[in-house]
């Protein structure tokens, strides 16, 4: 019982340091009275008490499950490579395209969060359940991603998803493309530094652009992590109810679509119209996904920035309903989804911008103090 | 019109201990050992109303022979109030209310003398 009560007491020491500054002397305070209750189950209880206070108030629960979420993630990534490596001879030039392809995909998973927790874009993740489950579940579905590249040229033997095989010339234009475009912002930030800031815009644009004209596969991996980290980390412009209602809509579209293209496998000759049936299911959905989104935002500031702040949470709020989609459907049907990566986000965008438009020019009317009638009798608090 | 605080019962349990001698500084550990309550559900508590400003805390100023400095608490002229006014709200005295946590199964830390 000593030593166990010895070992209780060197963990919450050491675990009182998980806790924000303000906090922390409550758990010292639970250790620093451990010695005044008698020895044995009294103080192992105390001590045990004291450990529960800090994964309560450190919200430890929450932290496990994402954190083992993530090396989820990282165990998957890991397999995605793996099986690129391992399963095909090198000789084969789709083998090899595969691989650079998933390397990218593992390497923006790796390397963005770590640059955007120095920078803050990325990281770190925002402090809700919302978008802590968005953040582990799309780099999950990147993952999958990677799984279904593999799968799509090395098993079927199909590769119209992109350039062809692979290109050294072409993967070394695209890295020129990349650094030359990172230059080029580096050096209208230095130069002009008072410059428009549509200007750093455009550029990194017309160079996203170019990248995914040169390696499609690669810059949408990239992009697509790029966007779950800065739309899930801290400094996030879009808002909690956005990321929710945009993913909700986001899954149902996918799955919806994922349906659809289950049940008319292999005939070709409704593909147009199947298509155009799934943009415009989405474009809807993402417009109620924007209405509500541009609905939970309420403000008491100037009307005209009250509206704006709702437009642009209703067409982020589609934007994430298109990227949901988009990922969803390429985790099952390669091709296609890697079509609606694109066609996905934009659609989404579009509609989300819709309903938020339309929500933000028809605010909810704003309710009589709280009145509860109860038959005769009107309470009023 | 001022809002009338709502406490649990554990609250209310710990607001009577610290109201019996409102001007004293108390420890956890004696707190504990008069409601009956254990460390992983009193800390929270106390935590909870120091944050609503109902309790203040502070560390023992001088470092005592033999053992570690303490953490002491007692509440605050507002927490006074408030714990009053709850507390006179309430049906069952003190005692029975600590009966009933007993009854209820919490357990008491294991001895009362020290």
């Amino acid at each position: 019982m000593g030593r166990l009560t010895r070992v209780l007491a060197g963990l919450l020491g050491r675990a009182a340091g998980l806790l924000p500054a303000a906090r922390r002397e409550w758990a010292q305070a639970v250790l620093a009275e451990a010695g005044e209750v008698p020895a044995g189950a009294g103080r192992v209880a105390w001590l045990g008490g004291g450990l529960w206070l800090v994964a309560r108030e450190a919200n430890m629960a929450r932290k496990f499950v994402y954190w083992l979420g993530v090396g989820a993630v990282a165990a998957a990534a890991a397999w995605v490579v793996w099986l690129s490596w391992r399963t095909y001879p090198a000789a084969d030039p789709l083998t090899v395209t595969d691989r650079v392809r998933v390397a990218v995909g593992a390497a923006a998973l790796v390397v963005l969060p770590w640059a955007g927790r120095r920078r803050g874009w990325f990281g770190p993740v925002g402090g809700t359940i919302t978008a802590r489950l968005v953040r582990v579940a799309g780099c999950a579905a990147v993952c999958g991603l990677g799984l279904a590249v593999v799968r799509m040229d090395s098993h079927l033997f199909l590769g119209p998803h992109g350039p062809g095989p692979f290109s050294l010339p072409r993967e070394i234009a695209a890295l020129v493309v990349l650094g030359t475009a990172l230059a080029a912002l580096a050096v209208v930030k230095t130069r002009w530094a008072d410059a428009d800031p549509s200007v750093p815009w455009a550029v990194a644009g017309m160079a996203g652009v170019v990248i995914f004209v040169v390696v499609p596969l690669q810059a949408l991996a990239v992009v697509y992590v790029a966007g779950i980290l800065a739309a899930t980390s801290r400094r996030s412009p879009v808002a909690n109810a956005s990321l929710a209602v945009g993913g909700i809509a986001g899954l149902a579209a996918g799955l919806a679509t994922d349906l659809a293209f289950y049940e008319t496998a292999g005939d070709d000759s409704y593909a147009l119209l199947l298509l155009l049936g799934v943009v415009t299911m989405l474009f809807l959905l993402a417009a109620l996904a924007g209405a509500a989104a541009a609905r939970r935002l309420s403000g008491t500031g100037d009307p005209r920035d009250l509206r704006a702040a709702r437009v642009r949470q209703g067409l982020l709020a589609g934007a994430v309903a298109g990227a949901v989609s988009g990922l969803l459907l390429t985790n099952f049907f390669a091709l296609a989804g890697v079509v609606m990566m694109v066609i996905g986000p934009l659609a989404g965008l579009g509609g989300g911008a819709l309903g938020g438009a339309i929500a933000a020019d028809h605010p909810r009317e704003a309710r009589p103090d709280r009145m509860m009638d109860v038959g005769l009798f009107v309470f009023k608090s | 019109m001022a809002r009338r605080e709502e406490f649990s019962a554990q609250t209310l349990s710990v607001l009577a201990a610290l109201c019996a001698e409102p001007q004293a500084w108390r420890h956890g550990y004696g707190i504990a050992k008069d409601t009956g309550l254990m460390s992983g559900s009193l800390y929270p508590i106390l935590i909870r109303l120091a944050d609503r400003g109902l309790v203040e805390a502070r560390w023992e100023q001088e470092q005592p022979a033999g053992r570690p400095r303490r953490h002491l608490y007692r509440l605050t002229p507002g927490g006074l109030a408030a714990a009053r006014a709850a507390l006179a709200g309430q049906a069952p005295p003190q005692r029975d209310r600590a009966a009933a946590a007993g009854r209820a199964g919490r357990r008491r830390p294991a001895a009362e003398g020290a």
